[in-house]
């Protein structure tokens, strides 16, 4: 408990109160006990808090389980900011920290959190942080792997390719099979932007106090491109992810990979019950043989909110949660979380399922996890990025415009929005 | 407020001054009240009404007003808490310059224009059916054809998204065979695979209301008719329908306001469209996305000139249809 004792001074110090330091450090009860609220939404946050209560006398925390943040708790999170009353801490997407951040609505707890940097994935901790500042813990991640069809691809002699240029092979050998079966379906904005991560193809970026836009740069023309030609040539289904087609064919094999996150692993055994035993994983394809760089898609923080008066012991919590052996065991079980933390990725909760043919799936990922690329911004106008994008992509696997161009459009349109709201933007 | 508050005043004045002379219903004793004191009374009664319509209704309306001239403001990387200044013009200028909130006024007023004529059209003559002495079943049509207006418009949408997709489509199914095949989520299509859905599920509640219309055309009317020797065809065009007008213009100035609102179905269709329905399809949408953007003011200026283009069109329905009345 050394920060216990720190706070404890500092408490005694400045309110200069008749308070003993045996009666600060000691059962928990009375004045000098730190209380924190927390605002989240995924199963099995409540419990950790208890187990946290339970071993932390000297700091409660008070979880309350408000909207997933794309359906509303982002808001209600800004509005309580803006209202004066926030809760010192709350669940926020890595690719919202950012558009928080731009609204002032984080605080930079550096301070407390620098020194616990090492206990975490390198990409994990550069999601939590924005131009030098840290606004929280990282929690989960969703680094990338294939998801193939190991009936379909067993079907026709095909092994899990190794690199794009052998998916391209593959994509072509599963449509020449039957002309309704497909390598893949199209991916939108966050699943796509996994597949530019791993090309180290940047969206954003931050420099001398101004935001990089580059989602029109070489290397995400060159990935839009590569997916643009499977497109182009029919190899790509039309069925969007996640509509009810898309399980279809994931469960009869009509759509035989998904390249996405580890969690789309719950998203596949979750909807496609009857496919048990069809489905495994191999490592993400790479551009150049022999390569070993990685996407992430998804994952969040525990974000200390702006007005937290005290975020030391914010801190301590969300670093706990992140970090405890046993209460990130429960979190694995009841929402499927992948760890951020290094320590953490040969949890005994991440073991082989029935599911994917008994193979323990997140050797691959526990694998991936380092080699994520660290090298990734997200912009503060997230939505509004992501829609406009979506807006451009949808006509784009379809045909109509281009994958290249649905960027530069998007990036147009979120440069326009930044420099009208007095952003700077670097050219 | 006042033209709603004044006739119940003035009719609790007409009531105090009929039943209750000063003086004689009060208990022994008391004094006159003052009058400015009795004219206070019925605006008492009024205040829970009043307060919650100002609260509930006039006051957000003006905090988007007011919000929509302000303009959002910030420096930097942002990191700092964003500052909004009075700025009355610039929202507005943005909005009627940004090309994809214009087009979805656009595509509204075409959807309208289009749209509710049909869908009234359909709706008035299912009426008519329900109305005409031969038809029979008259109570299970009535049931069925409402009952779309009872599926929360989420839902059927969702359904119908499945009608239309390319990957599941049933209709698309039957069609193979004849080597057919509807693009419903066609650039130019698309806005009509919405307004297909829209008008199956309010064409059966405007039929009941200009049903009930109907029922109040009395029945001497009709016999004189019948008596002359009108057909049934006649008397709907000469006699029904002049007399549900007033049913015909309510719902199309609901229809109008409900086209302008549109927002459910093209965004639950906008997922699997391939990219026809886009983020700012409708004014809704494109106010949703400047709010996605974290820019309320630029929202609330758009919802505010909808607010406006909406007010003059019903207004100016209305006009139109008043003097045709009294020529």
């Amino acid at each position: 408990m050394k920060r216990s004792t720190v706070r404890c001074a500092g408490l005694a110090g400045t309110l200069a109160l008749a308070l003993t330091v045996s009666g600060c450090a000691g059962s928990g009860s009375g004045s000098g006990k730190a209380s924190i609220t927390f605002w989240g939404w995924a199963p099995g946050y409540a419990d950790a808090v208890k187990a946290f209560n339970r071993s932390h006398p000297d700091i409660s925390v008070d979880y309350q389980s408000v909207q997933p943040g794309a359906k509303g708790g982002y808001q209600k999170m800004l509005n309580a900011v803006k209202a004066g009353n926030a809760p010192c801490l709350a669940q926020v997407g890595y690719e919202t920290i950012p558009s928080f951040a731009t609204q002032g609505a984080l605080e930079n707890v550096a301070e407390y959190a620098s020194p616990d940097e090492d206990d975490y994935v390198d990409a994990a901790w550069k999601s939590v942080t924005l131009a030098g500042n840290v606004y929280g813990a990282p929690v989960d991640t969703g680094p990338m792997a294939l998801f193939y069809n190991k009936k379909v691809f067993d079907s026709l002699g095909l092994e899990p390719p190794a690199t794009w240029a052998e998916y391209r092979t593959a994509a072509k050998k599963i449509h020449a099979s039957d002309p309704k079966r497909y390598i893949s379906s199209p991916y939108m904005d966050y699943d796509y932007a996994g597949l530019a991560w791993q090309a180290g193809a940047k969206w954003f970026g931050t420099a001398h106090d101004s935001w990089q836009t580059t989602m029109d740069s070489a290397a995400n023309k060159k990935v839009a491109d590569y997916w643009q030609s499977l497109t182009d040539d029919g190899l790509v289904s039309g069925a969007p992810m996640y509509d009810q087609a898309w399980y279809t064919g994931l469960g009869n094999g009509d759509i035989a990979t998904v390249v996405g996150a580890v969690w789309q692993a719950g998203t596949i055994k979750g909807g496609v019950k009857k496919a048990s035993g069809d489905w495994a994983v191999a490592p993400m394809p790479q551009w150049k043989e022999g390569e070993k760089r990685v996407g992430n898609s998804g994952g969040s923080a525990t974000a200390v909110l702006k007005g937290c008066d005290d975020p030391e012991a914010a801190w301590e919590f969300a670093h706990w949660m992140s970090t405890d052996k046993k209460a990130f065991g429960g979190l694995v079980d009841k929402a499927a979380l992948y760890p951020a933390a290094t320590g953490l990725l040969d949890l005994p909760q991440l073991k082989a399922d029935p599911y994917f043919g008994g193979q323990n799936i997140y050797e691959v990922f526990a694998d991936a996890s380092p080699h994520v690329d660290p090298d990734w911004t997200w912009g503060p106008l997230m939505t509004k990025t992501s829609t406009d994008l979506n807006d451009g992509l949808g006509k784009a696997w379809v045909g109509k415009g281009s994958i290249a161009g649905a960027l530069r459009t998007a990036q147009g349109k979120t440069r326009t929005e930044m420099k009208k709201q007095g952003l700077s933007v670097s050219d | 407020m006042t033209h709603l508050a004044d006739p119940v005043r003035a009719s609790a004045h007409r009531s105090t001054a009929g039943t209750s002379p000063p003086g004689r219903s009060r208990r022994p004793g008391s004094r006159t009240t003052r009058p400015g004191a009795r004219r206070l009374r019925p605006l008492l009664f009024c205040a829970p009404f009043i307060v919650l319509f100002a609260g509930m209704y006039l006051a957000p309306i003006a905090y988007a007003a007011v919000s929509s001239l302000f303009a959002l403001h910030r420096t930097g990387l942002g990191l700092t808490a964003p500052t909004a200044r009075f700025d009355p013009l610039s929202n507005y200028t943005q909005a009627l310059q940004d090309d994809a909130f214009t087009s979805s006024l656009i595509r509204v007023a075409l959807f309208g224009v289009v749209q509710v004529p049909v869908m009234l059209g359909l709706a008035l003559v299912l009426a008519l059916l329900f109305d005409a002495k031969s038809a029979r079943g008259k109570g299970f049509f009535r049931l069925s054809s409402f009952l779309p207006y009872a599926i929360p418009g989420v839902s059927a949408a969702l359904v119908w998204s499945f009608m239309y997709s390319s990957q599941s489509s049933p209709i698309n199914r039957l069609l193979e065979p004849l080597g057919a095949a509807v693009p419903f989520f066609d650039e130019d299509l698309a806005l009509w695979s919405v307004a297909n859905i829209v008008t199956w599920s309010w064409a059966g509640y405007n039929a009941i209301i200009i049903y009930s219309a109907l029922q109040a055309i009395p029945s001497e009317i009709l016999e004189a008719a019948r008596m002359d020797g009108a057909s049934a065809i006649r008397i709907a065009w000469s006699i029904k329908i002049p007399a549900v007008r007033g049913a015909l213009v309510l719902t199309t100035v609901f229809s109008i306001i409900g086209s302008a609102q549109l927002f459910n179905e093209p965004t639950v269709l906008q997922p699997v469209s391939g990219g026809s329905i886009s983020s700012t399809f409708t004014p809704i949408m494109s106010a949703q996305s400047a709010v996605a953007a974290g820019n309320h003011h630029y929202a609330a200026a758009q919802s505010v000139l909808l607010a406006v283009a909406v007010g003059v069109v019903s207004f100016a329905f209305f006009k139109l249809t008043e003097r045709k009345g009294q020529a």
